[in-house]
Order: structure tokens, then C-alpha cells, then sequence
């Protein structure tokens, strides 16, 4: 048996055609199905507006883009052998900037996106809390999420769609008092997290070793927790158990796991496919049915995103969550809420480090319009995991563009008899419903899978 | 007695949800009075209860609002099996109201850039107005890449308590665009003397002579409505982009062109030889107070 559905809220939309076999899923094929061309729009442009361009690849990760812009542009000046120097307040910022936006994401996805379908799974009445635009823990959601962003307004202008980092450094320049109500908006963030999502201080969750801790708490993540247990969850939505991170910050270091296995990464071994991918001006063939496309390490594919990161950079809870429970759903949620919890702790600390005396910009020496041809690379961890952007400059111009995004490394077509990383994790799920909250625990971005 | 909530439909075409987001990120209490006020009936990222299919159902839709671009190639473009184009046929014959939400949705925006599908354009050009007899008033663009949540609540409260309101050529509701970014930017005084900034990276300085501003010939409200109730962009210290004007994205953003070391657009309104005088004029004070730093 087969069947179709049409899968909304994930930014975008996807079809999802499963095949049955004894009311088990035994193959599923994930199709995008809309596109948008950013390396198609990009060529041609002035290198300096992809800065204003591809943070409009993703409403929700653009600084994430931003950044990668703007390091694959200083990239460039560091392949002619001259470097930009860059202010570790620039760096500070431009990393704050984009952990903000990661924690306003992880709290949307979360009590926006996939906790009402969790939710739905039970008829308890406790649970409509967890309901769609009237629970009142979506509410306060959507409330913790809009008072965090505030955090990178102060110094960005706005969100979405601010492009204050520029090759050099940052285009902003904050006060004691702007730093001061940063940290002000993370410590309300914290609030929330300790009074709704943890049920608990930060200390004390930094303290737990195991899943069996959230049993003493009453908060949003026990409740996660038992929902997952009570519908299976915690077994459901494993996939090959190996896991990438392209670029080191201050919370999380690059490297990749096979087999238990920590090895390096190196960016030469990434590929990406599109073998089952439409292509533009040709003439569809019959294997061709998503245009997401493949990305592969050394030909095989690996998980990206908070999981990967966590077990990566030895992150004691999910470690030993991952040890009973894998790669499934229930480790895959509670590494993005770990990280989002992390990323507070952090985003806070570094705040503080900002000097104020330094530069926010230094102006390049040498003009890019005099760069005749040169190519360069960078690499980001964006909310839904790592972001790679590759750049073809000609005096300034854009002559190519490629971005390899999270999502193509998650979400992207199975090769051969390879399936892929959320492909393999929806086979053997035993309901749609399950099969949908699968698919959410990638984070889902339609947008950015295929760009 | 219920009082009838009028009922929000929000459609997505071509589009990279920042609008949606820019939704998300209002003022809370705003956004939870929008919530108890409307019927948010339909948005495919955020309801759960209602499906495109109960849509297509529905009778009436008081506000019908639209993010995104539209194309009617199902080949790079399809919502549910259909083009947007049919889809939107569909829906807009039943709405009162008709918002395109974003610059995306009002005129192609960024995404008209991608020239491999020549159909990319804003709603209005899409739907045929004789058509919409349901329609109570020509069809609102609130541009902006993205649109500032407010204009997207005061617009709604306003039509659900007057029934109309008036709009400027561009079919964008005058007091929203009735001003320009440049009013409340706190670079104003710098503006005045044509004291230009050093270089990105300063509260000092105006951004117009270099870094390619062009808040004085922009219409929104940006700066006396802020951004996250926080900051504006130029306030932070980046250009305005012009993002809420037909033209965006236009290229090099971030360079003022120039001819001769002038400014080849002056600011909306003003006659550019005028405006060069009074340049020349500014110019010759020398006003210490906006050559220093700020803060020292
Ligand atoms: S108007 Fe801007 S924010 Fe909106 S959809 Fe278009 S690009 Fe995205
Ligand atoms: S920075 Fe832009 S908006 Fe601000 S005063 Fe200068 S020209 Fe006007």
C-alpha cells in the first residue's frame, strides 16, 4: 500500500509518500517540491549585496547566512594571502548575533511546531496547554521567543532580515548600556527556560546526568518527555547514528562521529549530489522527484544539527541519553532544547567579554573590484545545523554561488540503495502522525532544503 | 452571545517566511490581542486544526493575506497540487479584504530576481479586481522585505474598525508610508550638516554620502516605529536598504553612488541643484560637536 500526504508547517511544504507493509512504513520518499533559485538570483550580483541576498534564503536563519556571507567574502581576501583583521569584538558579536537567533528559533520549533503534534498523540486534558495559537504554553512560547530577539535588535537593528556584518567586522557600535540590556533580554530568556521548558535552575539541570532527572520536575520538558515514552518515541526515528559539524564555536567543535568513532572533518571530502533532483531547462526524468539534493561526506551521508553537535562537543545529558536511546526522536528533541539551554548559559558569558574600545569594523586595504578571480569557502552552524557557503568572485562580481544548507544534509533524497539520513529515520514508524513527528525532529525547513 | 471574530486566512507563496517571522517577533501583547480579536483561521506554519482544504471551503474570508511572490509555474511552484495563481483565483473571490504582506507578495520582491521562471510577480498583478466582488477596497501592499509587525496589526484593527482606509499610489496604506525612514533616525543631525560616517561601525555620522542609505527616499515608518519595540537598522548603524519601495532589490546596496563625489540621488522631493548648494553651505561649518566620538 501506498499513500500521500501533504506535509504543512515546516516552513513550506513537503509531500511525504510512504509505502506500507504489515501497517509498518518500509519506504518513504520525501519530496520538495518548490523552488527559488538563490544561486540562480546570486549570479551576476555585486558580491557585496549577497549580504543583503542570502539572508533571504531563510526567514528564520538568516544570520546564520549572513555570516557565512561575510566570512566566505573575508575568505577571500585570505586565499590572495591578504588576511582582514577582524576585532574579537566584531567576532563577538557576530557570534551572539547568530546564537540569538538559534535560541529564538529552538523555542519556536519547539512549543510552536513540534510540541502540538506531540501533544495531539494523547487525549489527556493536560496537554492542551501545548494547543496551537490558544494554549497557553504556545503563547508563552511565541512570548519568550519575540522578548529574546530583542537581544540582537539592540545591535543589529532589527529581525529578520538585518545585514550588520560586513567583511571587516560589524556595522554597529553598542554602548555599556545596549550590552547591559542584552544581557538583560538573555536573562528573561533564562527565566523561561528555567520556570516552563526545566522546572528548575540552570545549576541544577547542568547537574543531570540522565533523563530519569526530568522525572522529578514538573515542566515542559517532563511532559516532553513522558509523551515520548507513552507513544514509543524514544525507539522511533533512528537513522544511521553518524553525525557531522563543519565549524567550531565557542559552544560547539567540528568533527564527525561514525561508529563511536570521533574523526576530523575535511571540507575537500563534501559533495553534493543531484542525481534524484530535477534540474532547470531539462526535460524531468523518472527518478528525478525533489529538488532538494544530496549532501555527502566521502560518499556517505551524515546528521547534522544540535544531536550531531552535542555528542560531537561531549555534552554530558545527551551523551548519555544517545547510550540508551540513539539517534531517535526523544534524543534528537531534547539535544535541541539541551542546546538551546546551552546556548543561554554561553551567549550570556560572551556578552560580557565584549571590550568596547576595540573596533566594531576595519576597513580591507585593497579593493574587492581589484580581486581578479578567487574562490573561497566558509562554514556556520546555523539552528537547524551546518551551513556551508562556496563563492566565485570576478572583480567583485558573483560568478558562482553554492550553499549547501542543514536541511540537504537531513532532508535530502536517499542515493541508490542509500536512503537518506530522514528517509531511513521515518521507516519502521507505525502511524502518519508518528511518521510526521519524525520528520519535525530534523527541524524541518522547506525553504532552506531547497533553496 | 460569541462576538463574530472576522477571520484571518494567510496564504504562502514564494517565500523565505521572514514576513511570518516578523509576525512572531511582535510586541507580545499585540500579537496576543490579535490572537483573541481575529480568527486566525488559516496559516500553513502555525495553525494545526485547519487544513488548505477547509479554506477552499469556507463561504467568506474577511482578510485574505498573502506572503510571498506569485507565479502561476507549477514547475518551480505549487501549494497543495495547484499553482499559486489558481489557488489564489480561488480564494481571493471570497475575501472582503485582500493584504499582500511584503514587498515578496506586493511586487515580486527578491524573488522576481530569478529569472529562469519569468512569471514572478506581486498579487496585483495576478488577480483580475473586476472579478473580486466581495472586495470592500482595492487590494493593500504593506511592502517591506520584511514588514514590520505593527503595520501588519494596525492595519487589521483599522479596517475591522473603520472598514476602510486610504492608500497612496502604490495601493500602501498612507499612514504607514505617508514618511520616510529618515524621519527618527537618530543620525538625523548628521544628515543635516553632511556629516558623513567614517566608515561602518560608528553611532557617529550619517550613512547617505557613502554607505549607500537611502532612507530620505524611502516610505515607511521604521524609525518612529522601532523594530522588536528596540532599534532600527540605521539606528544600529546599517543603511537603509529601501526595502519597501518597488525597486528593491536594487544593486550595490551598500555604496552611495555618486557622480563627481556627489550623490547622484538626492533626497525625495528636492530639487537636486538646491540640494547641493545647501551641501556646499552645510559643509563650511564646521561643527566640532559632530566631529567628535560620542562617548569618549
Ligand atoms: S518580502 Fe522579503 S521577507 Fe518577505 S518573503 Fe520577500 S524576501 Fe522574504
Ligand atoms: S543614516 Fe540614513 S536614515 Fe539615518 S539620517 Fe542618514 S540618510 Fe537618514
Amino acid at each position: 500500500m501506498k499513500t500521500l500526504n501533504i506535509i504543512e508547517r515546516i516552513e513550506g511544504e513537503a509531500k511525504l509518500v510512504c509505502t506500507w507493509k504489515e501497517n509498518k512504513i518500509s519506504d518513504a520518499q520525501i519530496q520538495f517540491l518548490n523552488f527559488r533559485g538563490f544561486e540562480y538570483i546570486l549570479n551576476n550580483k555585486p558580491a557585496l549585496d549577497a549580504l543583503i541576498y542570502t539572508p533571504r534564503i531563510c526567514g528564520i536563519c538568516g544570520q546564520a547566512h549572513l555570516k557565512a556571507t561575510a566570512e566566505a567574502l573575508e575568505n577571500i581576501y585570505k586565499s590572495i594571502n591578504e588576511p582582514l583583521y577582524i576585532t574579537d569584538k566584531a567576532k563577538l558579536l557576530r557570534e551572539i548575533g547568530l546564537n540569538i537567533e538559534i535560541i529564538d528559533s529552538h523555542i519556536k520549533w519547539f512549543y510552536i511546531f513540534i510540541m502540538p503534534d506531540i501533544a495531539k498523540l494523547s487525549k489527556e486534558q493536560k496537554y492542551l496547554k501545548y494547543e496551537a495559537l490558544k494554549g497557553e504554553s504556545w503563547r508563552k512560547g511565541t512570548y519568550a521567543a519575540s522578548e529574546s530577539i530583542k537581544a540582537l535588535a539592540v545591535f543589529a537593528g532589527q529581525w529578520p532580515h538585518t545585514s550588520y556584518m560586513i567583511p571587516g567586522g560589524v556595522m554597529s557600535d553598542p554602548t555599556l548600556f545596549d550590552i547591559i540590556t542584552m544581557q538583560n533580554y538573555m536573562d528573561q530568556t533564562l527565566h523561561f527556560l528555567e520556570k516552563e521548558l526545566i522546572g528548575t535552575d540552570i545549576e541544577k539541570y547542568f547537574s543531570f546526568d540522565s533523563e530519569l532527572d526530568l522525572d522529578t520536575l514538573n515542566a515542559t520538558l517532563s511532559d516532553f518527555k513522558n509523551l515520548c515514552f507513552e507513544n514509543d518515541l524514544h525507539i522511533l526515528g533512528k537513522s544511521y547514528n553518524s553525525h557531522i559539524t563543519l565549524s567550531d564555536t565557542s559552544l560547539f567543535e567540528s568533527g564527525r562521529i561514525e561508529v563511536k568513532n570521533r574523526l576530523l572533518v575535511d571540507l575537500s571530502l563534501i559533495d553534493e549530489k543531484d542525481i534524484n533532483t530535477f534540474k532547470i531547462n531539462e526535460q524531468k526524468k523518472e527518478n528525478e522527484y525533489t529538488w532538494a539534493k544530496t549532501a555527502l561526506y566521502n560518499n556517505k551521508p551524515y546528521e547534522t544539527g544540535p544531536l550531531s553537535r552535542a555528542l560531537i562537543s561531549n555534552r554530558k545529558l545527551i551523551k548519555n541519553i544517545h547510550k540508551t536511546y540513539g539517534d531517535s526522536v526523544f534524543t534528537r528533541v531534547m539535544a535541541r532544547m539541551d542546546e538551546l539551554i546551552n546556548l543561554v548559559f554561553i551567549t550570556k558569558k560572551l556578552i560580557k567579554q565584549i571590550d568596547l574600545s576595540q573596533e566594531s569594523y576595519i576597513p580591507a586595504k585593497i579593493d574587492l573590484k581589484d580581486i581578479e578571480s578567487a574562490t573561497s569557502i566558509s562554514t556556520v552552524e546555523a539552528a537547524r545545523g551546518s551551513l556551508l557557503h562556496k563563492v566565485t568572485i570576478e572583480n567583485a562580481i558573483i560568478k558562482d554561488y553554492d550553499v549547501i544548507t542543514p536541511s540537504v544534509w537531513n532532508l535530502g533524497p536517499g542515493i541508490g540503495d542509500k536512503f537518506g539520513i530522514a528517509q531511513k529515520a521515518i521507516i519502521g514508524a507505525d502511524s502518519i502522525e508518528k511518521a510526521h513527528i519524525i520528520l519535525r525532529s530534523f527541524d524541518v525547513c522547506s525553504v532552506c532544503t531547497t533553496h | 452571545m460569541m462576538k463574530h471574530k472576522p477571520k484571518i486566512v494567510w496564504l504562502q507563496a514564494i517565500t523565505c517566511n521572514g514576513n511570518t517571522h516578523s509576525l512572531l517577533s511582535a510586541n507580545p501583547s499585540r500579537f496576543e490581542l490579535l490572537l483573541n480579536t481575529f480568527d486566525f483561521f488559516y496559516h500553513p506554519s502555525i495553525t494545526t486544526e485547519k487544513t488548505l482544504d477547509d479554506v477552499l471551503n469556507l463561504k467568506e474570508i474577511d482578510f485574505l493575506l498573502l506572503e510571498g511572490a506569485v507565479t502561476s509555474n507549477k514547475q518551480f511552484y505549487q501549494i497543495s497540487d495547484s499553482s499559486v495563481t489558481d489557488l489564489l483565483k480561488k480564494v481571493s473571490k471570497k475575501s472582503k479584504y485582500i493584504i499582500s504582506v511584503g514587498s515578496c507578495a506586493s511586487y515580486g520582491g527578491i524573488h522576481a530576481k530569478f529569472e529562469e521562471n519569468s512569471d514572478i510577480k506581486g498579487l496585483q498583478d495576478t488577480l483580475n479586481i473586476v472579478e473580486l466582488k466581495k472586495l470592500k477596497q482595492p487590494i493593500i501592499n504593506l511592502t517591506g522585505c520584511p514588514v514590520h509587525p505593527e503595520w501588519i496589526l494596525q492595519t487589521l484593527f483599522t479596517l475591522k474598525e473603520f472598514g476602510v482606509i486610504s492608500l497612496d499610489m502604490q495601493s500602501r496604506p498612507k499612514d504607514i508610508y505617508y514618511g520616510l525612514a529618515h524621519h527618527g533616525c537618530t543620525r538625523n543631525e548628521y544628515f543635516e550638516w553632511k556629516v558623513e560616517a567614517k566608515s561602518f561601525g560608528h553611532k557617529e555620522g550619517c550613512l547617505f554620502y557613502e554607505e549607500g542609505c537611502r532612507g530620505p527616499m524611502t516610505h515607511s515608518n521604521c524609525n518612529r516605529i522601532l523594530w522588536n519595540d528596540v532599534n532600527t537598522k540605521t539606528r544600529a548603524g546599517m543603511p537603509c536598504i529601501g526595502c519597501t519601495e518597488f525597486d528593491f532589490p536594487r544593486d550595490n546596496m551598500l555604496e552611495t553612488k555618486k557622480n563627481i563625489g556627489i550623490p547622484s540621488e538626492v533626497p525625495f522631493g528636492i530639487n537636486k541643484r538646491a540640494y547641493l548648494t545647501i551641501t556646499g553651505v552645510a559643509k563650511t561649518f564646521k561643527i566640532d560637536r559632530l566631529n567628535k566620538k560620542l562617548i569618549e
